[in-house]
């Protein structure tokens, strides 16, 4: 039968875990590549798109020109507002009627500018398709996987027999890897998950056999090992397509290893564009090496800073006269200020072009990132001297619990199950340390963070915070004494400043809670925003007068007002662009230095993980399956599941990113109401795949628990962290670039 | 599905049972239809009273919970709601009256819904444009019109037509007039008597569809599904028309089913506008003339409409999106 053939092909009966390399690992140099492949599916010229705003006219995207053969891919790299997500939506011809685009888009020698919405329904999704950023939100949720394959199909195929569609979607879905693609035809898109969902609108996209893919940030939703396995059917549904690839993105990493050339965009204009190898390791351009060097990578720790790009990225409305980027750039001259330079070819580098007054100083002098952005140093502790086991104790978590109820519709609600969202998560935190939590979502982090933030007496298992057990019935002044030393900072800075009080009132809000004089909390204010690096005169303005990396220091700036002891941080960075973020990274270590404050921190980014904290624990399904100092855990990662998310995050390196094996794990999170009566991840786990029979039965029913192991500094919730070790260290579990650099 | 149903239904006779006790205590505590009879002149003797409020089982003299218990028997025994302080039965006029509802607000529903969601379609796709623009000030125009003003412009200007062409083409009191038995006639007489008080009932309905829909559909418009459905190869109409619509056409239906209840009991001015007898006039009547068991059986006829609209919205809305589930 046919799909239990695809089914198998898909990997429902293969190996749980695949080795997977990039495609042109054997050819160095990308550049030869291209000369082979030639026809030129996709011309841009030009393209400029501007839109009318209440604001003024916002120029999107100004002369953007690119050309596109077969089987290229092209990344086009910037941050929010840099025009990138624009530039392929009006190749779609999928902008709104206000947006005034000008120049010239030719597919196959046909102009599309010039189409209207009827004739470019024609090429869309048959000859030019697109994969969206937020695979929860792509599908439509009232109409079958099923339908909305066959409707792909048919509107361009409009003869397609009932038969020839439906065999066409098993194949499709079988292709993106899609277990019992038949049945799942059927299937809602909530039934599916993120991952899962992303690959049936790649199916959909490559329906057609287009010549062009886009794809607009298609993993950004995702948890990194699902980023990984669609990585890896894009790059599989490219290969099968022949099609030319247009990968936007804002992370450096994701690109490294699939791209050909690049473009680095900024306030609407490309900056910057070359064959993948330039861009990364010889970039011209000041804000393509600001870029690199503000991006954290997986592998260098803490002791190498980032660099901020200082100011903030340019309001599209007004434009300054001159380089967009002038007003951050520490090279700027005046003629920089005065007239914008046109991208133009970089001499001596063939394909290499910059848009650069200093192109040539920057040659001559072969500056890198280091040399042209202030490279601070950082403040060395005040907890420096002191050995770590002297440290006061500030957070001690011992076998926390928290379930959730999950009940069913009716009446009467009646329970039908339990949510084990936190399962017996034992941590503790110094002073001066950063302890981070990482997990993919669903690990249950938040909801660790978030208990402990209540200061309530748990579910199960206790929180003692400096000493003091969280209890019921605690007195009210020993809680407000704790509440004034646990601080926290949350995700979205946006959202989480109360957007009618000023600054003033923001910061003197919990100052007044701690019943200071007016005087001391003048003094105070001042003090705190010289502190995260703000002008002490801008306090009599509001939250959305300041860009989002500002207003989270803000939001840093109130957590610190009552001298906390702990900072809780949930996501801190995550809602920035990347050259915002660094600085805000750099901010959080200085501050901890200075101060001695402990944080405790909730992240899924793995590389600002390591740049910032000092311990960490790997969460999975509610537990912590492995913990300990992120150096030790980050180059000898013992369970299979630390080794898996290691080996599953993208560097920003594209001869790493191409000779790297991932381990690609297979299947998703298992829901959170099973019961598990083993290992939470014997499910997916690829160790347990090579085990002898009688072994796998341990896994399968006797939970591991969190433990030192002989010879190793951390803990792991495994039964055979000596198995996984000794298959790490063999290679037969293939090392991860993130962990091979560092042990050099 | 069928099993969720007949759970849903046992639910439901509770809940009713539940309203409709309280209403029978709740009008038993407040009306008194024994002034209906001193107020006479000259005032009957007291026996008498007596006599006819024992007879109708609303003599405030017997304890209630024994009136009441004898009324539950009538009802649940003999289907017999009781009679009005005249000793008329109730549930007679009630049924009538119902009958002089339906036929006055089915059609008008009907072409309030169709007209309404097919406006708002109609607007939604052409936002800001000067057709939405146009719909959208004479929606809020006939939004702030009293339904009795309009009542009383649409009798005014039918009369006007009537006298211009000299022919009675409308009929601005009453439901029927025809005497014959010629079925033809009998329809034709209807629709002159309809078709006014439907005009009145219609336009404030589909004023209505018309803005929620037009909202509804401009929060699905752009939605990334919708988007998807564009990449695809759909045309802008196709996209909005297949992937858009449906999903905006759920909150309208759920409200299409819960108005079920008010469009009943909610035409008293129409009905008072033009003369016909329905169950809004009903309502308002039995409350004025003290009528305990009259009103207590029309709380419980808009409670079973409202209960029955509550568990037609659930179905519709489970058959319009898959993410619910029965059960």
């Amino acid at each position: 039968m046919m799909f239990r053939k695809t089914g198998k092909d898909s990997g429902e009966s293969s190996p749980r875990f695949r080795t997977i390399h990039a495609t042109d690992g054997q050819s160095g140099n990308p550049v030869d590549r291209d000369a082979a492949d030639g026809e030129t599916v996709l011309q841009v010229r030009d393209l400029r798109v501007n839109f009318a705003s209440e604001a003024g006219t916002v120029h999107a995207v100004r002369g953007v020109s690119f050309d596109l053969r077969r089987g290229q891919t092209l990344g086009i790299v910037g941050e929010s507002g840099s025009g990138k997500s624009v530039t392929s939506m009006s190749i779609m011809g999928l902008l709104d009627s206000n947006a005034h685009v000008t120049g010239s888009i030719r597919f196959h020698g046909e102009e599309l500018l010039s189409k209207t919405d009827a004739e470019m329904s024609r090429i869309r999704g048959d000859g030019i398709a697109m994969v969206f950023q937020d695979p929860l939100s792509a599908l439509t949720p009232v109409f079958s996987i099923g339908e909305q394959m066959k409707e792909a199909l048919v509107v361009h195929n409009p003869k397609m027999t009932a038969d020839e569609v439906r065999r066409r979607s098993i194949e499709l879905l079988a292709l993106v890897g899609i277990p019992n693609a038949e049945e799942r035809l059927k299937s809602y898109p909530h039934e599916f998950s993120g991952g899962m969902r992303q690959r049936v609108v790649i199916a959909m996209a490559i329906a057609n056999n287009p010549d062009v893919i886009i794809a607009d940030e298609p993993t950004t939703a995702l948890d990194v090992t699902i980023q990984a396995q669609v990585l890896e059917v894009l790059q599989k549904a490219q290969e099968e397509t022949g099609a030319a690839l247009i990968f936007i993105t804002h992370d450096l990493g994701v690109i490294a290893g699939n791209a050909d050339d690049i473009i680095v965009m900024y306030a609407g204009a490309p900056v910057e564009t070359a064959p993948v190898d330039n861009i990364f390791y010889e970039p011209v351009m000041p804000y393509t090496m600001g870029l690199l060097g503000a991006c954290p990578r997986p592998d260098t720790g803490r002791e190498d800073r980032l660099v901020p790009i200082p100011g903030s990225p340019t309001n599209l409305v007004d434009l300054p006269a001159g380089c967009p980027f002038s007003p951050r750039c520490p090279l700027a001259v005046d003629e920089c200020r005065m007239s914008e330079p046109e991208l133009e070819a970089v001499p001596g580098r063939p394909g290499q072009r910059a848009a650069c007054h200093r192109t040539e100083y920057i040659l001559d002098r072969k500056l890198t990132y280091r040399d042209v952005f202030h490279v601070g140093k950082a403040v060395p502790s005040i907890l420096d001297d002191v050995p770590y086991d002297e440290r006061r104790t500030v957070l001690d978590v011992h076998d926390l619990k928290k379930t959730f109820p999950l009940t069913g519709g009716g009446f009467l609600r009646r329970r039908i199950g339990t949510v084990h969202a936190v399962d017996d998560v034992s941590l503790e935190v110094r002073e001066g340390e950063t302890m981070a939590l990482v997990g993919e979502s669903g690990s249950g982090k938040s909801t660790t963070l978030l208990e402990i933030m209540d200061l309530k007496q748990p579910e199960g298992g206790t929180v003692e915070l400096f000493g003091t057990p969280v209890v019921k019935g605690m007195p009210r002044a020993e809680r407000r004494e704790l509440h004034g030393l646990v601080q926290y900072v949350f995700q979205d800075p946006m959202s989480s400043l109360d957007p009618r009080l000023p600054v003033y009132d923001i910061l003197a809000e919990p100052l007044k809670v701690a019943r200071l004089s007016k005087e001391d909390i003048n003094d105070r204010i001042g003090e705190l925003m010289r502190l995260v690096e703000l002008n002490p005169d801008q306090v009599d303005r509001f939250p959305t007068q300041f860009s989002g990396g500002q207003r989270q220091r803000i939001a840093i700036a109130r957590a610190l007002a009552v001298n906390p002891k702990l900072i809780l941080l949930d996501e801190p960075v995550s809602a920035l662009d990347v050259s915002i973020q660094a600085g805000v990274i750099n901010l959080l270590e200085d501050l901890q230095n200075k101060l001695g404050v402990a944080y405790l921190l909730v992240a899924h980014n793995l590389s600002v993980i390591r740049h910032i904290s000092t311990h960490v624990a790997v969460m999975y399904l509610g537990h912590i399956v492995e913990s300990g100092e992120t150096e030790t855990v980050f180059r000898h990662p013992l369970h299979p599941y630390t080794q898996a998310l290691l080996s599953a995050v993208p560097v920003p390196d594209p001869k790493v990113e191409r000779s790297r094996h991932r381990i690609v794990l297979q299947g998703d999170l298992p829901s959170p109401v099973e019961e598990i009566p083993g290992c939470p991840f014997a499910s997916r786990c690829p160790l347990r795949l090579t085990l002898p029979e009688d072994k796998r039965r341990l896994c399968d029913t006797v939970p591991p628990k969190l433990g030192h192991h002989d010879g190793w500094r951390q803990q792991v919730a495994c039964h055979f962290v000596e198995e996984s070790a000794v298959r790490y260290r063999a290679g037969i579990v293939q090392r991860s670039p993130v962990t091979a650099r560092t042990e050099e | 599905m069928i099993k969720y149903i007949l759970k849903r239904l046992a639910n439901y006779v509770v809940m009713l049972f539940v309203a409709v006790s309280m209403t029978y205590f709740l009008a038993s505590a407040f009306m008194n239809p024994r002034s209906n009879y001193m107020s006479r002149h000259p005032a009957p003797p007291e026996a008498s009273i007596n006599r006819s409020l024992d007879n109708a089982n609303i003599n405030d003299q017997t304890p209630v919970i024994l009136r009441y218990l004898r009324w539950l028997k009538g009802v649940v025994t003999k289907w017999d709601w009781g009679l009005a302080p005249d000793q008329s039965p109730v549930g007679s006029a009630v049924a009538t009256r119902i009958s002089a509802s339906v036929q006055l607000v089915t059609i008008g529903t009907i072409l309030s819904i169709v007209i309404g969601v097919a406006i708002g379609v109609y607007t939604a796709i052409r936002q800001y444009k000067w057709q939405d623009r146009t719909l959208n000030a004479i929606a809020t125009f006939f939004l702030v019109v009293p339904t009795a003003v309009l009542g009383l412009f649409v009798v005014f200007g039918a009369i006007w037509l009537n006298n211009a062409t000299g022919t009675r083409l409308f009929y601005v009191t009453g439901l029927h007039s025809y005497g014959g038995s010629n079925p033809w006639g009998y329809v034709v007489d209807f629709l002159q008597h309809i078709i006014l008080p439907t005009i009145v009932l219609t336009i404030p309905g589909v004023v209505g569809y018309h803005l929620t829909q037009r909202t509804y559909l401009l929060d699905t418009m752009n939605a990334d599904y919708v988007r998807t459905a564009r990449a695809k190869g759909l045309t802008l109409n196709q996209a909005i028309r297949k992937h858009a619509l449906r999903t905006s056409l759920i909150p309208t239906c759920v409200n299409v089913a819960f108005s079920i209840a008010g469009v009943f009991t909610g035409a008293v001015i129409t009905e008072t506008v033009f003369a016909i007898n329905g169950l809004g006039r009903y309502f308002v009547t039995t409350i004025n003339n003290n009528d305990i068991n009259g009103a207590v059986c029309i709380a419980a006829f808009g409670g079973a409409c409202t209960l029955g609209g509550a568990l037609l919205a659930d179905i519709a809305s489970a058959w319009l999106d898959p993410r619910i589930r029965l059960g």
